[in-house]
């Protein structure tokens, strides 16, 4: 067959290229598979590995240390601490110096966009001045036009939340002109470019503008939190302009969609899978599979109305979840649409949620379920296919959204799968 | 009694609110009360069908007719409300003719214009009819927004100095030698607008006549008076498409039946509906069979609805009533007439009355008629103007025409907002300050959120039933964050927070009834945008948890950056005199 | 088979135009159950070139489902920023839940063509006559060398500029001095002749009347392979008529190519394009925009080159023992390549041809999009787009750059001076003795 490779990854999220790197990493021949741009552009950007557990009051501290309270089937259970190490492993060596947070194991805790604290373990460097458990004061910066966030609130909140530094917040008028409506993809843009700006009838660098328009307000605070959109191509270039001109630390508060650290990760770890000689296929869906017997010969793939064969000896899903569509959903039930693995549900629709928006979900845990080997089980909890292994948002059976524990449990079932699809070989 | 009589009011849905206006024009003082938000009852819960009286038209023709006289006004009185959209009445080939052929003629004898299309003419006007309809009857129904029209009476009543006080629930009704005057109610954020933290108090209002508008609610405010008011609440759920799939309501031309009709509404479809009765107005089950049968049944006359998205479902719960003796079994057969009760008359309680029964889209009618009655027991003659007076965003409909371009905003956003507002339009939308878009789904801008905020004070359901914001296919997922910003300065952080819960968990309610497909990833990406990238289910200041910051990561040059990270920051809670957030 | 006649003509007076019915009922205009797919994440707007430089554009998910959803039946108006749309359609690959947007984007904008657009503004004019390239490239290329010339010359390029609103800072392409078709003929037609290698070419306007080296290159390389080669009659692909909302004019192309090609699918035909925005069009926005029989099995047979071979022969072992001359390239997937998820197939071939260095030069866009860096007011949003790619071009080490799609190559060429060579090229010069 024309197409052939050694390990087949589907699916270019954390979990997806994690598992690439891993298989790679084991010698073996692998080719991604992606559909669509991944769900990285719309998370944060921050790796969480373990916020909360059931047996801790509040954020947890360390979370290999907590690992042991997590109910029996957690991901984290069935895998161990191992593979939760080797997953940050290979995403520290593929990130290098663009994340922080590998000189420990303990959690570190960022200001959300919400305003709220949160508990990480990997963070991008353009966040890392604004940890929270530094004492230096603080001034969190908004944008008028960017009713996503609001640098004065999100400072009141933080102050109220007995942080050990003093802050403030302000809203300014971005420089230049913009329209109201205009996407943030323009301020990044600007920045990225560091092009001149309009700024009281002056030209000016776009880096140096917003400086000047932040300065008066920057009283004592040595460090100046920002809404994580400074920058794409060159997020540092302008973070240390603006840290030049105002004299101060200068870090980004991570946003919901678009994610700029996000789209950031993305380049990052798409690279990375460039540099280990994966090869790759985007912008075409996996949509089903040839076997022999209980073995994946082929994973079809359709190109716009085409079905073709990309064959494997191994292959990992690593499809994403409810909205990565890795998990698929009607009125009658929950499945699994490339492989149509066994996803545990309940049969009452109406069991699917509960009436607090907060509250435990068990949507939030449909999936499919792995056993220690990261093979997707049937509902007789055997293996589906002796050659497929699952990873990411794909596996269910835990809350990492309640957990905090997205990227975490990503990064462990990625590098499982892949690791032992590699040595599979 | 002093010069001018105080009518209290009780309940701000449709008729309250219809009535209060009345009241307050023909030169009464009125005080509105209601237990929630404007519209909170079973007016914020219809399908938002104007009546063309069609649907009555074979079972009922006395109501058919008022229905397409008040049809007729309320294009009129609240054009920026309604929708012309136009109905159908669809046969599919098992329906019965000699049905259809009594609903053409009791259309006509109630004076409803309708007119018969052949399948292909009724698939012209709405392509996604089913290709195997057999012919359906065109009737003017149309649309309108049950909380605008709402908010748009009580604004008027206020104009003509009403009183309006939502948030007020009424806890007694206060009795003196069989004679009611007044009420007791308890203001859940002390009284006016609704500001979250004021303190909830309690007020006596005393007044010299009380008019019970209360619909389902009526048997409950009746016993407080002592008297017996027998309403049958009979539930119905409503199903809201993502998109429109039909711009006609389309209804199914046979007998009465459940999942028969399809209303067009802004951005969306209705689906509805069922009727079952049931014992308590705020305490009744919320089914999947009901959604179930809503799009299984629908998509027989719409084949894509069975496959589109939903976006979430609810019920409301009619104010059914017939006379003690009366009897039915099936709420279906229950009259959908208005009664009104003076329970001097019924009960020998004076200073009272009350409404029961009904439809929404003749609530001014029964205003008129409520009001006449308050006129009579005072002696007091003067004439109804509600139906020749347009309703405050109605007074000129020239303005919705004119508005591309004029606010800046991109045209479909320009569109919409002055579809909403009307000729309030000028007057919300130009600020002069930037105005970017707030909720996408919805195009609502800041300017009129900020409009919302003026009218309603910091409760941002209020504000969502003023401008649709939240309402579209994302849920509020993005914008229920944004909305609570635009309350800030105005209300502290505290403020702003708890308005946010609270509208999020309210539009959690209806979601749920719509998670699977797309509407289930959504609410996942909505669950990981609060939970995972905000965290807001585990915030250290809404949950009160204290954080020992010097257990987490301080960097890695933390030393060089402030000296000591960790013993600096063990004194905790140190924030900064700056700002207003203040310690918890 | 090798009828170089012109199916169709086109009539420069706009008046003049028949307009043909595009939507033979309302159920095809109407786009607004696509928006059911949304759930408003942004990845369409982070993946928008135009977006990020041009303050008037509000991004794909205002464009399309945000627009379609908030449409009343009566609400005529689509906002004018649809005309800023380069119909790049990364918004497409971008979307996770698949919301047609380039179907609505297109739709959107044929829409306020129709009903809108002053006809008679040198705008419309400018855009109906970029959109029908064909129509004057056919004229052009009956005296190649005068046109070239003619075009190229300064003077007339700043009439261009003022009188139908085209660049002055754009060079014409040469036209070729012998057209594709023209090749063909002389050569006799097919070489090789198979019952079940077969394949028809669609090689498109640029290949036919600038770059006849690739179309060869088509030939030469699918024969070598053991394909039988046709070359059926054609118009346009269609391509730049929907990026200026001429869905007329498009949906009188797609009819030529359907007609044309149906029947030899029937006979076993694939059908192979060596444009990637011949092969987006004939994919995906003939089924999504037109219903004609044929269509959809037209979609479904239609592959570009490389895509196909990389299916159907194992193009790895082929280049295994190859040699070529020595040469670096600079690599740029086109977007429409990255649409049908092509973008990574040159690269990872030609790494392993020896004597080859290919970089890719990066997702950007190229800025040019077809027809849209060819309008005066869009030149400047076009070259500030191009300029992340042009950069990266500067920094590869090759000196020759290499990309699928003709438009993509004039404006590498235009950012670098570089010259730009189709990947069929490299190909044919390893695998055809």
């Amino acid at each position: 067959m024309a197409i052939h490779e050694d390990v087949l990854v589907i699916g270019g999220g954390i979990a997806g290229t994690t598992a690439a790197l891993a298989a790679a990493e084991t010698g073996a021949q692998v080719r991604l598979v992606t559909h669509k741009k991944s769900t990285l552009r719309q998370a944060s950007g921050l790796i969480d590995v373990l916020g909360y557990a059931p047996d801790v009051d509040g954020p947890v501290s360390d979370p290999f240390a907590a690992i042991e309270s997590l109910p029996e089937g957690h991901p984290y259970q069935l895998l161990g601490e191992t593979a939760i190490r080797g997953g940050l492993t290979v995403f520290d060596e593929a990130v290098g110096e663009a994340y922080e947070g590998s000189h420990t194991d303990t959690n570190a805790l960022l200001t959300t966009s919400g305003g709220a604290i949160k508990p990480t373990s990997r963070y991008p460097t353009s966040t890392a001045a604004g940890l929270v458990s530094d004492d230096r004061a603080m001034l969190i910066v908004g944008f008028r036009s960017l009713t996503d966030f609001d640098g004065e609130l999100v400072a009141d909140h933080l102050a109220a939340a007995g942080v050990p530094f003093s802050v403030d917040g302000v809203e300014i008028e971005v420089p230049g002109s913009y329209r109201a409506d205009s996407r943030v993809t323009r301020i990044a843009n600007a920045l990225d470019l560091n092009k001149d700006l309009d700024y009281e009838g002056r030209s000016l660098p776009a880096r140096e503008a917003f400086a000047e328009v932040i300065k008066p307000h920057l009283g004592d605070a040595d460090r100046v939190g920002l809404p994580a959109v400074l920058g794409d191509d060159h997020a540092d270039a302008v973070r240390a302009d603006l840290e030049r001109h105002l004299g101060a630390a200068v870090f980004e508060l991570p946003m919901g969609p678009p994610s700029y650290p996000g789209l950031r990760l993305e380049d990052i770890l798409f690279d990375a899978l460039d540099e280990a000689g994966v090869r790759l296929s985007d912008g075409n869906p996996a949509v089903g599979y040839e076997a022999d017997g209980d073995a994946i010969d082929a994973v079809i793939v359709d190109q716009m109305n085409k079905e073709v064969p990309y064959s494997a000896e191994q292959v990992v899903l690593a499809t994403g979840g409810l909205v990565g569509k890795g998990i698929d959903s009607d009125r009658e039930g929950v499945r699994e649409p490339v492989f149509d693995c066994h996803v545990p549900h309940p049969d009452d629709r109406y069991d699917w949620f509960v009436d607090d928006a907060f509250g435990e979900h068990p949507f939030a845990k449909f999936g499919v379920q792995i056993d220690e080997a990261c093979k997707p089980l049937d509902a007789d909890g055997v293996p589906e296919f002796s050659n497929l292994r699952a990873a990411g948002g794909v596996v269910g059976g835990v809350d990492r959204t309640a957990e905090k524990s997205k990227s975490g449990v990503s990064l462990a079932t990625g590098y499982a799968a892949g690791t032992a699809a590699g040595e599979a070989i | 009694m002093t010069d001018t009589p105080h009518v209290l009011v009780i309940g701000g849905g449709s008729t309250g609110c219809g009535i209060t206006r009345d009241l307050a024009m023909r030169g009464f003082e009125v005080t509105l009360v209601e237990k929630g938000n404007l519209t909170h009852g079973t007016t914020g819960r219809m399908h938002g069908l104007l009546h063309s009286g069609g649907r009555y038209a074979v079972s009922d023709q006395a109501s058919a007719t008022e229905c397409i006289e008040e049809n007729r006004v309320l294009r009129d009185i609240a054009s920026h409300c309604v929708e012309m959209t136009g109905g159908l009445f669809v046969q599919r080939p098992e329906d019965d003719d000699e049905y259809f052929q009594k609903k053409l003629e009791g259309c006509r004898e109630c004076g409803i214009p309708a007119e018969v299309l052949s399948a292909e003419e009724a698939r012209e006007m709405e392509p996604y009819l089913a290709t195997d309809i057999k012919r359906a009857i065109k009737v003017p129904d149309g649309a309108v927004d049950p909380f605008r029209l709402c908010v748009a009476n009580a604004a008027s009543a206020q104009e003509h100095g009403a009183r309006i006080e939502t948030h007020a629930e009424v806890i007694d009704v206060l009795v003196e030698d069989d004679q009611v005057v007044g009420i007791e109610v308890k203001h859940d954020s002390g009284p006016g607008k609704r500001e979250h933290k004021t303190p909830g108090t309690t007020e006596k209002i005393y007044a010299d006549y009380v008019v019970s508008a209360t619909g389902a609610w009526a048997g409950q405010i009746g016993e407080m008076a002592g008297v017996d008011v027998e309403v049958r609440p009979s539930k119905g759920v409503m199903t809201i498409m993502n998109t429109r799939q039909v711009d006609t309501v389309v209804n199914r031309c046979k007998p009465k039946g459940d999942a028969d009709i399809v209303v067009p509404h802004e951005t969306t479809c209705i689906l509805g509906t069922t009727d079952i009765e049931v014992e308590d107005p705020e305490d009744y089950p919320e089914e999947q069979w009901e959604v179930d049968h809503m799009i299984d049944t629908l998509s027989e006359l719409v084949p894509m609805l069975k496959d589109a998205r939903t976006i979430r479902s609810f019920w409301g719960v009619r104010p059914l009533y017939e006379p003690p003796g009366t009897g039915t079994d099936d709420p279906t057969d229950i009259t959908r007439d208005f009664f009104l009760l003076d329970h001097e008359e019924r009960d020998g309680l004076s200073g009272m009355t009350s409404i029961v029964g009904g439809k929404f889209t003749t609530y001014r009618m029964m205003a008129e008629k409520i009001t006449d009655h308050v006129c009579e027991q005072f002696g007091i003659d003067a004439e109804c103007r509600t139906a020749d007076e347009p309703l405050p965003g109605s007074e000129d409909f020239s303005v919705l025409r004119d508005y591309m371009d004029e606010f800046g905003l991109r045209s479909p956003i320009g569109r919409r907002s002055v579809q909403r507002l009307g000729s309030r339009a000028d007057e919300v939308l130009k600020t002069g300050e930037p105005n970017p878009v707030v909720c996408e789904c919805e195009a609502v801008t800041r300017a009129e959120i900020q409009d919302a905020i003026e009218q309603s004070g910091s409760d941002l359901n209020a504000v969502r039933i003023r401008t649709r914001a939240s309402m579209g296919n994302c849920q509020g997922a993005f914008c229920c964050q944004r909305m609570a910003h635009e309350l800030y300065p105005k209300y502290d952080e505290e403020t702003a927070y708890s308005a946010f819960d609270e509208l999020f968990q309210e539009r959690w309610k209806g979601e749920r009834h719509a998670l699977w497909g797309q509407q289930l990833s959504q609410a996942m990406l909505k669950y990981s945008l609060h939970s995972t990238t905000m965290n807001a289910d585990h915030d250290a200041v809404r949950t009160g948890d204290a954080i020992d910051f010097t257990a987490f990561d301080g960097g890695t040059d933390a030393a060089s950056k402030s000296g000591a990270t960790g013993a600096a920051a063990t004194d905790g809670g140190v924030s900064s005199p700056g700002t207003n957030g203040g310690d918890r | 088979m090798s009828d170089a006649e012109s199916p169709s003509d086109f009539d420069t007076t706009a008046q003049s135009f028949e307009p043909v019915q595009v939507f033979p009922n309302n159920e095809d205009m109407d786009l607004r159950p696509g928006a059911d797919n949304c759930y408003k994440c942004t990845a369409c707007d982070t993946s928008c070139p135009v977006a990020e430089v041009d303050e008037d554009f509000p991004g794909p998910k205002f464009q399309g489902p945000e627009q379609w959803r908030l449409k009343r039946k009566e609400d005529q108006a689509v906002d004018d920023s649809i005309m800023s749309c380069s119909n790049c359609m990364r918004c497409d690959n971008a979307c996770p839940s698949s919301v047609p947007l380039s179907q609505m984007h297109n739709t959107a904008r044929g829409e306020y063509v129709s009903e809108e657009m002053n006809k008679l503004s040198q705008e419309y004019i400018r855009n109906r006559i970029l959109a029908n390239y064909r129509f004057f490239a056919k004229i052009g290329s009956k005296v190649p060398r005068l046109s070239s010339a003619i075009m190229g010359n300064r003077l007339v390029r700043e009439i261009n500029e003022r009188i139908l609103g085209l660049p002055a800072e754009r060079e014409f392409p040469a036209f070729a001095t012998e057209t594709f078709r023209e090749w063909w003929s002389n050569r006799g037609g097919p070489k090789v002749r198979s019952e079940d290698k077969r394949v028809a070419y669609f090689h498109g306007c640029y290949s036919n009347f600038n770059t006849p080296e690739v179309g060869k290159a088509m030939v030469r390389v699918f024969e070598s392979f053991g394909y039988e080669v046709v070359v059926p009659k054609q118009g346009c692909s269609g391509t730049p008529m929907f990026a200026n909302g001429m869905l007329d004019d498009a949906k009188r192309e797609a009819g030529i190519t359907v007609e044309n090609f149906s029947g030899l699918i029937d006979e076993g035909y694939d059908v192979i394009a060596s444009c990637t925005s011949c092969s987006m069009s004939l994919k995906q926005e003939y089924p999504e925009l037109f219903s004609m029989d044929g269509i959809e099995d037209l979609s479904a047979h239609t592959y570009e080159a490389m895509e196909y071979l990389r299916i159907n022969e194992d193009l790895h072992s082929a280049i295994e023992d190859a040699s070529v001359e020595e040469q670096a390239y600079a690599y740029h997937a086109p977007c429409h390549a990255r649409n049908q998820g092509l973008d990574r197939q040159a690269v990872e071939l030609f790494r392993d041809l020896d004597g080859v260095i290919i970089e890719d030069v990066g997702d950007s866009c190229s800025g040019i999009s077809g027809t849209y860096g060819w309008k005066k007011e869009k030149y400047e949003n076009s070259m500030k787009i191009g300029e992340e790619m042009f950069e990266h071009m500067e920094h590869a080490t090759g000196d020759v750059g290499m990309t699928e799609c003709p438009t993509c190559s004039m404006q590498m060429e235009h950012g670098t001076g570089y010259d730009i060579k189709h990947p069929l090229q490299l190909l044919e010069e390893a695998v055809v003795e």
